[in-house]
């Protein structure tokens, strides 16, 4: 059906008065009557916090400020843009595209200047009909249903269009890999390529052999990919994450180097090869990320104080002392009001004064971290909060660290590689046994809950049993012994007693956080299958 | 010896910011274009046509300089995904829609809804635009973008009522394709263009080409794409 543009809002963001104005013209000759101009990426931001726009036309090449990805990012991660708004990237060269491509966020569609009336509107009503024929899934996606956006996809499968056959079982896949159902996603990729060879099934089943845990030969894979198509990278971003956790560091650096010498401008690649060079003391390497990603920054919704601390701590290890503390000013200078990034400076000032032999600074530096960790304490994030622990116990404060040590490991327990990390700190810096006894003590604690709740269980107090997860998910909020109990006794309830739409909705709920804390497909899907015959049983 | 660089920034680096300000210039000149035009009353005056016709002509032959420069660099990726014919037709279509409209050529186009085909969509459809482009050159009044499928193949045909191709971009007795003279100006280069990106198209041991002849069923030129 033909896209009426009358009733759509449109913002079109483009440095130049003359392209702003052909877009109006054209637009408003196929009857748009709402459309807001933006010639910069911060008015383009304002402007859809604003509005909800239906189409969002905007130029890659934003002369000042933030580029046409960065005003992208920002509104995906902020939320602006509604499930079926378009945002169609305007740029001057196709090849540009894959390169551009941050990790996570595309534009739905690219236009290339120049461009006439019938191009533009050609473009936009595909990408409206695409959004149009896709809405259900998209939807379930955006409420996190993962579960019944693959039932939305295999019901248009069976609708049998030719053209969205590919797209919908490219969907599925992505689908199936997101709620841990592996083997699905490899025999989808692999059907695709058994017909032919296309390189995002190829992708794809890479990433699968990934999630199963072949990683040779996910290397394979991604390396082949690379060799044939050398600017793809997706791949490059896979192989990076391949080789981390195989524990070969050197490798993931010097692929993620190659990424990001063709693709210097994402951000996020400069940051991750910036912390896994400094993983590897590799300080030239780690120096020039970190630089370029406080560049980068400047325009991004990704920048972070942790930039600036990273690189002053590669300052320190490169006995630069002074240039440490400029980078910690301007630090300061950056984030006046946020309680992390004088932490953070905070944490960094003992160390550097303390390696200057300057012992009463160090000392003013360790009050101020004291106060900020009493005040901000469980609001920090955890790679931070750790930082603290070590500090405090470093500077004779072992109560503070016991109980930091504590919280952390209770809070991430199911975070393998985070608690890899408090076991290797405690073991260099307390000693051996320090975090394996911590954490023997909070698994007991952990199976004692659920003893609890389950023998309320079976006793029939419902409420009870009921009582007991629900203190312990505020305590301990995402480990997945108790979410995983927490949602059949909720389903067994809900069974047990009068419809209740309430009680369905909040099992949803657990579920869908079930999925985003990792446990595994075939424990989830079968109380997802259970709440989807109490939900139809209710209303047919 | 005469290796020494004498630039601080990388050739491929000066000709991608290089086109991409060109690009910037055209699509303001064509803006500007199409207010002059709005201005005028119809019949518009012949010229804008011609203006019409040579901005696309420096677009399509920018875009292709950057392609096969990147080629001949190896560092260019065909994007490849199945795509629907009717879809690459369409974009065909509405490239060249401002210049039909000014003109009396008429543009038929023939293809299936339910032909789908693998190709860099982008790639493909720029190719038949700057073809397409050329044909409204040399033809008398009609052109004719058909799709079909020939064996393994699909097939993107153009044909017009003009002349033919001259006997230098056809085939010899030699040679199964069309040989090229770049000397020859822009006609050929189109034709290499649409050459070189129909041999990376590739399944199998099966690869693209193209084919010309002035069997058109309009009575003048005929160009034939295959992808695998």
């Amino acid at each position: 059906m033909a896209i009426n543009l009358a009733s759509k809002k449109i913002l079109v963001v483009d440095d130049q008065a003359i392209m702003r104005e052909t877009f109006k013209h054209i637009l408003g000759s196929f009857g748009a009557r709402f459309i807001v101009e933006a010639e910069s990426g911060i008015s383009a931001i304002t402007a859809m916090r604003i509005d909800r726009f239906d189409i969002v036309l905007c130029d890659y090449n934003l002369l000042r400020g933030k580029n046409g990805q960065q005003v992208l990012e920002e509104a995906k991660y902020l939320k602006l843009l509604p499930v079926h708004a378009i945002f169609i990237m305007v740029t001057c060269e196709q090849s540009q595209q894959m390169v551009l491509s941050a990790i996570d966020n595309r534009p739905d569609d690219y236009l290339i200047k120049p461009f006439n009336p019938q191009q533009l509107l050609s473009r936009i009503q595909r990408c409206h009909d695409r959004k149009q024929y896709l809405a259900d899934i998209e939807n379930e996606i955006d409420n996190g249903n993962l579960y019944q956006a693959i039932q939305c996809c295999k019901q248009l499968l069976q609708q049998n269009d030719k053209k969205m056959r590919l797209p919908l079982l490219k969907l599925h896949a992505e689908l199936a890999l997101k709620v841990g159902d592996f083997k699905t996603a490899e025999a989808i990729y692999q059907d695709i390529l058994e017909e032919r060879e296309l390189p995002w099934a190829r992708l794809g089943l890479g990433t699968t052999a990934f999630f199963l845990g072949y990683y040779a030969q996910a290397v394979k894979t991604f390396q082949a990919l690379i060799e044939q198509h050398p600017v793809m990278m997706e791949a490059y971003d896979w192989l990076v994450k391949t080789y981390e956790l195989m524990g070969n560091d050197d490798d993931a650096v010097s692929s993620l180097n190659s990424a990001v010498t063709l693709s210097p401008l994402s951000i996020l690649r400069q940051k991750k090869l910036a912390l896994l060079a400094e993983r590897t003391e590799n300080l030239p390497v780690a120096k020039k990320a970190y630089t370029a990603t406080i560049k980068l920054g400047k325009n991004s919704i990704h920048r972070s104080s942790s930039d600036y601390s990273g690189l002053a701590n590669i300052y320190l290890k490169s006995n630069a002392a002074n240039e440490a503390l400029k980078i910690l000013y301007e630090l300061n200078q950056q984030f006046r009001d946020d309680p992390e990034a004088k932490l953070r400076s905070a944490l960094l000032e003992i160390e550097i004064h303390q390696a200057k032999g300057n012992k009463t600074m160090a000392q003013q530096a360790y009050g101020r971290a004291f106060k900020l960790n009493e005040q901000f304490d469980k609001q920090l994030s955890k790679e931070l909060r750790l930082e603290m622990a070590k500090t405090f116990y470093l500077n004779g404060n072992n109560g503070i660290c016991d109980e930091i040590l504590n919280d952390l490991i209770k809070t991430n327990i199911d975070d393998n590689l985070f608690i890899k990390n408090i076991v290797t700190l405690c073991d260099t810096i307390i000693g051996k046994n320090y975090a394996e006894t911590l954490l023997q003590q909070i698994k007991k604690e952990l199976v004692d809950i659920n003893n609890k709740g389950v023998r309320l269980f079976q006793e029939g107090n419902i409420k009870g049993a009921l009582a007991v997860f629900e203190q312990a998910i505020v305590k301990i909020p995402d480990n997945q012994t108790i979410i995983l109990n927490m949602i059949k006794i909720i389903i067994h309830d809900i069974k047990t007693s009068k419809p209740d739409p309430e009680k369905i909705i909040n099992a949803q709920s657990y579920i869908n956080k079930a999925i985003q804390v990792g446990i595994p497909h075939n424990q989830i899907s079968g109380l997802q299958t259970e709440l989807n015959i109490i939900q139809y049983k209710t209303h047919p | 010896m005469f290796n020494t660089p004498i630039l601080a920034i990388s050739f491929p680096a000066i000709l991608a910011s290089s086109v991409h300000d060109i690009k910037n210039s055209l699509t303001t000149l064509r803006v500007l274009i199409g207010q002059l035009e709005n201005s005028h009353q119809d019949p518009k005056p012949n010229e804008f046509k011609q203006l019409e016709f040579e901005t696309n002509r420096m677009n399509n032959s920018l875009m292709q300089l950057l392609t096969l420069y990147k080629i001949d660099l190896s560092q260019f990726n065909l994007a490849i995904d199945e795509h629907s014919a009717a879809d690459i037709v369409e974009d065909v279509v509405a490239q060249q829609s401002t210049l039909l409209s000014l003109g009396n050529i008429q543009l038929i186009t023939q293809c299936d809804d339910d032909l789908l085909c693998y190709c860099d969509n982008t790639l493909i459809s720029n190719a038949l635009c700057t073809l397409v482009n050329n044909a409204q050159r040399y033809c008398q009044s009609k052109i004719r973008l058909s799709v079909s499928k020939e064996d393994d193949y699909i097939v993107f045909c153009i044909e017009d009522d003009g002349k033919g191709y001259p006997e230098n971009l056809m085939p010899s007795e030699h040679q199964q394709l069309p040989q090229i003279d770049l000397a020859n100006g822009n006609a050929g280069l189109g034709l290499f263009f649409t050459k070189t990106i129909a041999q990376l198209h590739v399944k199998g041991s099966k690869h693209g080409f193209i084919s010309t002849d002035n069997h058109s069923q309009l009575g003048g030129a005929r160009f034939k794409l295959y992808l695998p």
